[in-house]
């Protein structure tokens, strides 16, 4: 439940030239986009540039947003197009200066446990992430949709243009990989882990 | 045909959820708007670029039609083919120099009978 007028409401005075609605808008939905795009991308000003541009293009289209999908979902789709032309554009780009190997290579260091024997919650979250960011470009998008965001998997198949089969594979993958490596981070008693987690 | 979601690990599904990345940095709804404003600013000179696009060609098409005109109307003419389709007047160095076209007045020595 969102506080303050409804989405249909800041529509309407956006699409008169508000700004203020727009941002608000913005503001509401910024958690949506940058888990998409930040999950896609990872954060830095790629992410941050590919966030701008999809509520840019939806400010370009806010007279053809008929209401079809929830807005939500609407912003996810343009979020998440945009973040595989970046990811594509931006392995191109590598893959003129290093090899396919040393491209798809990325090393993240071990989340440690402090003194207590907890390991730090953001530290524990940034293993996660990058646990995420090393899956290949088809699984990351399936487990973004599906559990960062939280998205159904027909609204997955929808957003990826793939059938509800094709995402349920992927995500059982995805789901594998992940586990071998977030495992030690679960099992057992927890006890390294944070205690929302636990 | 209706698929159903393969149980996931809770405790994975759990992590994943917590780590969801949940803001830009500080200051993004500003950028964004900046860059909407800057979008609106440029969206006018892209109007007058695409009206410009439509109008080239019809210029064009005018131009070429007018330097046929011009060309068959002083085809019988000994004006070159550019100086026709340009409709330029003969000018020789004489003329050029001529009182009449320097001051604009008669020319005496011509025009006294």
């Amino acid at each position: 439940m969102t506080d303050g007028p409804s989405d249909a409401e800041l529509l309407d005075r956006a699409r008169t030239g508000d700004d203020q609605a727009f941002g608000a808008l913005v503001s509401r939905y910024e958690r949506a986009v940058a888990a998409t795009v930040i999950g896609m991308l990872g954060p830095g000003d790629d992410a941050d540039d590919v966030g701008q541009e999809t509520f840019v293009r939806f400010h370009r289209s806010l007279h053809r947003f008929r209401g079809e999908s929830s807005l939500e979902t609407y912003l996810v789709h343009i979020a998440m197009n945009l973040s595989i032309n970046a990811l594509r554009s931006r392995r191109r780009s590598l893959l003129r200066f290093v090899s396919r190997d040393e491209a798809d290579r990325t090393d993240f260091p071990e989340p440690r446990a402090g003194p207590d024997g907890e390991i730090d919650t953001a530290e524990l979250n940034e293993h996660v992430r990058a646990a995420v960011a090393r899956l290949g470009e088809k699984h990351r998008a399936v487990v973004v949709l599906r559990l960062f965001h939280e998205c159904s998997t027909r609204e997955t198949a929808e957003i990826l243009g793939i059938a509800e089969g094709t995402v349920l594979s992927r995500l059982s993958r995805a789901m594998k990989e992940l586990q071998a490596q977030l495992t030690p981070y679960v099992r057992g008693d927890g006890a390294a882990l944070p205690e929302h987690i636990r | 045909m209706t698929h159903h979601d393969p149980p996931l690990d809770p405790a994975i599904a759990a992590l994943l959820r917590g780590a969801a990345p949940a803001r830009f940095g500080d200051g993004f709804s500003a950028r964004v708007l900046a860059r909407v404003h800057a979008q609106r600013d440029s969206s006018l000179v892209h109007a007058l670029e695409r009206q410009f696009v439509r109008i080239v060609p019809l210029a064009a098409a005018a131009t070429v039609l007018l330097a046929a005109y011009n060309w068959w109307g002083a085809r019988a003419t000994a004006a070159s083919a550019l100086d026709a389709a340009l409709n330029l007047p003969q000018v020789t160095l004489s003329s050029a120099y001529s009182p009449a076209t320097l001051f604009g007045v008669a020319n005496t020595l011509t025009d006294t009978p």
